[in-house]
């Protein structure tokens, strides 16, 4: 599903060039449950920007599937991104103004899915995530355990082949980790392809392979529990 | 969709409500503003415009020589008669005769004092005044018909069917109504109550007929010329014929100018812009005002923006586009215009009353009125594409992934642009606190200046009878307590509109044929109770010889070019005299126009019509009570309307002196913006900065450190508008000042003294905001991070 190869990306400044991703090569078939470890400054997470197409890649070459997507321009990234990716943070990032039900119906508003099927297809979902019952409440209202499943409800809500993590359990208490955990891998098992950045070496025992990396190179590639 | 951005941008703003009311007010004010200025430009440009010819419709001025004041307001009676029959591109003609005084109308018991004008059958069908009931082609079957408006109607007959009824002139002619017409429009230039047929001037004229006088300037011209006809060659040809029939040299340099009806009120006759000045920097101001507020809105929105940077980015990551996030934001922009118009809506309802009663105008406010709409609609547009597609953009463009972590690369931490914008708007108000103090300056020094006579402790009035009998009243008046002169005059001295070219001297230049000077029919006591000065000379001695005696002016003198005029003949109106006294220049027209040459004489039969009475400011009421009794004697059947000179000199600047006031206000209210706009960016500024100040703070920096780490950056700011701002005020105020002839001179101390208002204003805005800032406690500030 996804395959890069040599991949550069730099952050300049006026007067520094930091080398972030260094001749990255990896591939993640469909299917895959896939964790990306390494410590902080690594490049995992401009890493997964760029595979979630937030961010440009310098050189080197992005194909999803099999689609050679490094020179897409804004538009049409955002079209690729909103019918085939979900995105699940560390900090949640819901927007505050919105209600738990409206956060969630977001990207189908954007897909122009009709308020009818929205309606239906927010609620299966919220259901999904068990948290049906605050539909109607505001992000600053629930638990981080409960943003998170609103956050994870959000991903998955257009069906995306591919769902990208950046440590999603991070900000959340242990129990309230191993729920949002125990949702990715049900999702994964229902074939949606996970690529998750963590810190947790608990967490990266959900996924089928570990990538390790150091100084913005993939260091090893294990295979996981 | 459109629900959804509705529902969000409602939510948002509800959420900071210091910023959406910030944005809401200051729109509103600038709209109420804009709105109040642009009714006032719309009602000015509004003038004349209601007559469906009034692009063809043609006033007449007759330039005498090349110079300004050499330009006539009016026309001899003729022209329009010649002109209808011997020019091909004139259609039609009509003659106002408009300086009339009032008469007595009496009505079975009810009397009147009202001034009719005379016009020609003509006047409907060249303008689109409404006839009520009448016959437009023959509006006068008769001399004896009159046409009355619907209010005269009204006050004369009450309920009753005025046609057929017949007004009666004391000690006059019966005249018959024939005639209803609309009263005439608020912005139409002419505001007549009695019509009367021109032709009853033409009445007992056999030796001197009304249309073959070509020398007497008395009457308001108006041609009808026929489509796509040029109207400087008219004015030539009218000339030309004027020429033919009145052969002398002083017509040498003749030309008629004739001025469009529809550019009548805002511009003079030879084309210069005269009230189209004041409409220009109305709109200007106006603009400007909707600049400030524009640019408030801007920054607040582009400040704000790294708390906005979050819910963009994860908008953009579940799937919105530019489209959509630009959607959104113009969207939550037009809810703020939404608010600001409802709001400026309820303050214009509320503040109208009192914004006419500044104005003088009579402007409607009425969500009825198409002007409001028009003015609302495109004020709104312009706002909206001004303040609300940048940020719009500016927003909808953030990197996701960057904007994530907090790094915005260009908008949130760079604020060049809104450096800019603030220097932009302070220069602006700067400018406006400089213009409203000169402009005052200005309006006061005209009124301090020495006019070259006495007007205070003066009280004027219409003599009617009184000149009957002048000498006698004059005797007895001077004998009452509390009155110090009395005297008397053809017209106020203070607006002199009468001027001729008919002096002959000896040795009076080819050259000087068209020759104008200002003349004045007085009496003998004149020059002392105004208490003119004379450079040389006795002035009128008091004996009959007196009626061959002249007075001139030193200006007059001069330009006529005599050396030791005093006892020097002279022949005016074809009667020789002596000239036996010289005055210092004095001001006879308002003070945009230069003094000009003047001839005082006496001569009772030019009708004295003006009566002075000096008195003193104790003995006030008993000197006009004295004039009452008498009044009640000779003139029982009119109104005693008097005046005070020092009134009435104010009433000739009375627009001037409503368009400052207007100014000050408008001015006052941009600065009012700009200082709202800056208390927002302040507080955006100091809540970017809590975490800094937080540990500035921990680490030992006082208040006043603090204050200053905010203030500086703005106050610089406040520092470069005025060194933009003088520059642009100097040179915009001497542009100004230029319409005076008399003018103050703009002193540096004016540029400084708004200087220091502004400073002093910013100042007060910043530090206040920058103290709140500071006096925070440091813990909690870092904490939040």
């Amino acid at each position: 599903m996804i395959k890069i190869t040599e991949l550069q990306k730099f952050y300049r400044t006026e007067e520094v060039e930091t080398v972030a991703l260094n001749n990255l090569s990896i591939e993640v078939e469909k299917g895959e449950f896939v964790a990306v470890m390494g410590p902080s400054g690594c490049g995992k997470s401009t890493l997964l920007n760029i595979i979630g197409l937030l961010d440009d890649l310098d050189e080197g070459s992005y194909k999803f599937n099999d689609i050679e997507v490094a020179h897409f321009n804004e538009r049409k990234r955002s079209d690729l991104r909103k019918h085939n990716i979900g995105f699940v943070f560390q900090s949640f990032n819901l927007i505050d103004e919105l209600t738990v039900f409206e956060n969630v119906e977001l990207p189908l508003i954007y897909t122009k899915v009709p308020a009818a099927e929205r309606k239906k297809r927010v609620e299966e979902v919220l259901e999904k995530v068990q948290i049906m019952h605050r539909r109607n409440h505001f992000p600053q209202q629930l638990s981080g355990g409960q943003q998170q499943r609103v956050a994870v409800a959000r991903a998955v809500v257009n069906n995306p082949k591919l769902i990208l993590a950046d440590e999603p359990t991070g900000n959340l208490d242990s129990n309230n980790g191993n729920e949002v955990m125990q949702l990715l891998t049900e999702l994964n098992e229902q074939g949606t392809t996970i690529v998750m950045v963590t810190h947790s070496e608990h967490d990266a025992r959900y996924s089928d392979r570990i990538i390790r990396m150091l100084d913005g190179q993939v260091v090893m590639s294990t295979v996981g529990s | 969709m459109l629900k959804n951005y509705f529902k969000s941008a409602f939510r948002s703003l509800v959420k900071s409500k210091l910023y959406t009311a910030l944005n809401v007010v200051g729109l509103s004010i600038s709209l109420t503003a804009a709105t109040f200025l642009l009714l006032w430009v719309w009602d000015e440009l509004s003038f004349d415009q209601m007559h469906s010819k009034k692009d063809r419709i043609y006033y007449v001025a007759a330039a005498i020589g090349k110079s300004k004041d050499q330009l006539w307001g009016t026309t001899s009676a003729p022209l329009a008669v010649f002109g209808k029959n011997e020019v091909p591109a004139i259609e039609n003609a009509c003659r106002i005769s408009s300086f009339h005084d009032n008469q007595l109308w009496l009505y079975k018991d009810k009397k009147f004092n009202d001034a009719p004008i005379y016009v020609d059958n003509s006047f409907f069908q060249l303008f689109d005044f409404k006839l009520i009931e009448g016959d437009k082609k023959q509006p006068f079957p008769d001399n004896r018909s009159i046409i009355i408006s619907e209010s005269t109607a009204k006050k004369y007959f009450g309920h009753e069917n005025p046609i057929g009824k017949v007004l009666q002139v004391k000690d006059g002619n019966p005249y018959k109504v024939t005639g209803i017409m609309a009263d005439m429009p608020a912005n139409s230039s002419l505001q007549y109550q009695m019509l009367l047929p021109f032709d009853i001037l033409a009445e007992n004229r056999e030796s001197n007929p009304l249309n073959t006088d070509w020398g007497n300037f008395n009457y308001q011209t108006y041609f009808l010329l026929k489509a796509g006809s040029d109207p400087i060659s008219v004015g030539k040809q009218l000339a030309d014929i004027h020429r033919k029939n009145q052969q002398s040299d002083f017509w040498k340099d003749l030309n008629y100018l004739l001025q469009p009806l529809s550019k009548y009120h805002l511009y003079a006759s030879d084309g210069s812009e005269q009230g189209m000045k004041q409409v220009k920097i109305f709109t200007f101001v106006a603009f400007i005002i909707l600049v400030i507020a524009c640019i408030n809105y801007v920054n607040l929105v582009t400040a704000r923006s790294s708390r906005r940077s979050k819910e963009v980015s994860v908008r953009k990551v579940v799937g919105a586009n530019k489209k959509h996030l630009f959607s959104q934001f113009i969207t939550e922009s037009f809810l703020v215009f939404l608010f600001a118009v409802v709001l400026s809506i309820g303050l214009s309802f509320l503040l109208m009353p009192l914004y006419n009663s500044i104005s003088g105008k009579e402007m409607l406010f009425s969500l009825l009125n198409h002007r409001v709409w028009t003015i609302f609609g495109t004020t709104l547009f312009v706002i909206l594409v001004l303040a609300g597609v940048y940020p719009a953009l500016m927003l909808s463009s953030f990197n996701p992934a960057l904007a994530l972590k907090g790094i915005l690369p260009r908008f949130g931490k760079n604020s060049t642009f809104r450096q800019v914008l603030v220097v932009i708007q302070f220069t602006c108000s700067v400018v406006l606190i400089i213009a409203t103090l000169i402009i005052s300056r200005q309006l006061q020094y005209i009124r301090k200046m020495d006019l070259g006579y006495t007007r205070e402790n003066v009280f004027t009035f219409n003599t009617f009878n009184f000149k009957k009998n002048y000498d006698a009243i004059r005797q007895q008046l001077e004998g009452e307590p509390g009155i110090l002169g009395v005297t008397t005059s053809t017209q106020s001295i203070l607006n002199l509109f009468s001027s001729t070219g008919d002096l002959e001297w000896e040795g009076k230049p080819a050259n000087m044929s068209s020759f104008i000077i200002n003349q004045l029919s007085v009496d003998q006591n004149f020059t002392k109770v105004m208490n003119l000065q004379f450079t040389s000379g006795e002035g009128f001695t008091g004996t009959p010889a007196d009626s061959a005696h002249y007075i001139l002016n030193e200006l007059a003198v001069k330009q006529m070019k005599l050396t030791d005029p005093i006892g020097k003949s002279i022949t005016f109106h074809d009667k020789p005299g002596t000239i036996v006294g010289i005055l210092k220049d004095f001001h006879f027209k308002d003070m945009k126009t230069a003094i000009e040459p003047c001839i005082l004489f006496i001569d009772p039969n030019w009708g004295w019509n003006t009566m002075y009475i000096k008195t003193t400011g104790k003995d006030a009421s008993k000197a006009l009570a004295s004039v009452k009794t008498l009044w009640k004697e000779y003139n029982a059947d009119y109104d005693f309307n008097y005046q005070f000179m020092d009134e009435s000199f104010d009433n000739i600047y009375k627009s001037d002196m409503r368009a400052g006031r207007l100014f000050n206000l408008f001015a006052g209210i941009a600065i009012l913006l700009s200082c709202l706009g800056l208390f927002g960016l302040v507080t955006y500024t100091a809540e970017t900065k809590v975490k800094e100040i937080g540990i500035r703070k921990t680490l030992g920096a006082s208040v006043n450190h603090i204050i200053l780490l905010i203030s500086k950056d703005f106050m610089k700011l406040v520092a470069i508008s005025f060194i933009l701002s003088f520059p642009i005020a100097w040179w915009l105020m001497n542009k100004w000042l230029d319409n005076y002839v008399y003018r103050t001179d703009v002193r540096v101390w004016v540029f400084l003294v708004a200087g220091s208002i502004a400073f002093l204003i910013a100042g007060l805005t910043i530090c206040g905001q920058a103290l709140k800032a500071a006096k925070n406690n440091p813990i909690k500030a870092i904490r939040t991070e």
